[in-house]
């Protein structure tokens, strides 16, 4: 039978621990709603850059430009393959940190020379032991996402693609999918890839409105891809806050259910404990005193 | 006089959406009127200010918008853009802030992208000073 004392400070550090977890809790319920209608306001002009870089697609299909390019001059394994990887800044949120890693590492065992950006404190730790290159002048935190700092992080992206300091740019996140289960994902950023924006093929006998693209093509792609860019980023980036804060809800969540538990077992060893004690004082106190009438 | 259906999409909001008698935006090499039953056209949109005759109403308005681009299809007008704002909506005072730090950089050395992204940003400080200009409070 285990101490009294030892399963009282048992107990009373499983309660400190559960007001932690339970106040992390709080303050990621919190959060998840504000990222959660950060979402739902910037979707609108997400979806409507997509439906519009596709529908200027279909109606040139023949339009070229430098974002479009695919360097296929260059070799797979001389490739510069920049990834974009959104961890959190912490830990305590279940597999989220993990799956993201897991993820990279697939991209990481692809030929290529692999660089890295990366956003969140706990990613960057975990890479810089992997020994990979990481830009280190990228440090920005996944806290409170803003379109400012997707501003920065495709203005930095973009001038690296153009400049062929890097060839392909792919983003790792975390997609919610619903507020139970949430996806670690890789999209592939640049070149833009005709087939990623369902290009819808239409019959030929279908009359066709033409566009005009005003002053040219080349000026109207050259506003729109850098747009698209940092929407995408930003609804990236907006995705994974969401889904890093709904991890940490959940794995908080049964932190807390598995310490009430805890709790709860603990305290019925306790009572044996005690009852065990005060039978046995009982019995010796009823011993001692027949001893004496002896 | 006719109307066309405009809806402004911010990437923070749905800005507005209902109809519209005028339209002008700031392209890259002017304005851009546009009325009624246009041409269908895709316009790059740079950093300026919008202005609007919304249907039923005979004052014109400003917005200060972002960089992006407007679409015209079948008499809709989308615009497309990273900023909306009206000049009530506008800290002057935070603007100037944002203008004068944006100076500042401008003065130091530093490399071509950031160069851009300071130029940037100042072109936004200066068009919401400019369309803010306008407003009761803006001279203090």
């Amino acid at each position: 039978m285990a101490n009294i004392r030892e399963i009282q400070s048992r107990i009373n550090s499983v309660k400190d621990t559960m007001k932690i977890t339970n106040a992390m809790y709080m303050i990621s319920s919190s959060k998840l709603t504000h990222a959660k209608k950060k979402l739902a306001d910037t979707e609108p002009y997400f979806y409507a850059l997509q439906g519009e870089i596709s529908r200027i697609l279909r109606h040139l299909p023949n339009l070229r430009h430098s974002y479009f390019a695919r360097r296929e001059h260059i070799p797979q394994d001389q490739r510069k393959i920049g990834s974009i990887v959104v961890t959190a800044d912490k830990g305590l949120a279940g597999a989220y940190n993990h799956n993201i890693v897991k993820l990279e590492e697939e991209i990481l065992s692809k030929p290529g020379i692999h660089k890295l950006f990366i956003v969140g404190e706990l990613g960057r730790h975990y890479f810089a032991k992997r020994g990979v290159e990481i830009d280190t002048n990228f440090q920005y935190t996944v806290q409170k996402p803003t379109m400012h700092r997707a501003r920065d992080i495709s203005g930095v992206l973009l001038d690296q693609f153009e400049k062929g300091e890097l060839d392909e740019i792919y983003i790792v996140y975390t997609r919610m999918e619903n507020s139970v289960q949430s996806e670690a994902e890789v999209i592939k950023l640049l070149p833009l890839e005709r087939s990623s924006f369902n290009e819808m093929t239409m019959p030929l006998n279908v009359h066709r409105e033409t566009i005009e693209l005003y002053p040219s093509a080349q000026a109207v792609m050259d506003s729109i891809v850098p747009n698209y860019v940092t929407g995408m980023i930003y609804g990236c980036l907006v995705e994974a806050y969401a889904s890093e804060h709904n991890a940490r809800m959940m794995a908080m969540k049964s932190a807390t259910d598995s310490a009430q538990s805890l709790i709860h077992d603990l305290s019925i060893i306790y009572n044996r404990a005690r009852q065990a004690a005060i039978t046995q004082e009982i019995t010796e106190v009823c011993a001692g005193a027949r001893a004496q009438q002896k | 006089m006719d109307t066309f259906g405009l809806k402004i999409i911010a990437s923070d909001k749905v800005f507005y959406e209902g109809r519209c008698r005028k339209l002008i935006i700031p392209a890259p090499d002017g304005e851009k009127g546009i009325l009624a039953n246009h041409e269908n056209m895709v316009i790059a949109i740079v950093v300026g200010t919008a202005k609007v005759q919304l249907a039923g109403e005979d004052e014109w308005k400003d917005l200060a918008v972002g960089s992006g681009f407007a679409e015209i299809v079948n008499n809709r007008v989308t615009l497309l853009v990273d900023t909306a704002e009206r000049p009530e909506d506008i800290d002057v005072r935070r603007a100037k802030e944002q203008q004068e730090r944006a100076e500042e950089q401008m003065r130091q050395k530093q490399s071509i992208q950031e160069y851009y992204h300071t130029q940037a940003s100042l072109a936004r400080a200066m068009n919401r000073l400019r369309v803010a200009k306008d407003k009761r409070w803006s001279g203090l």
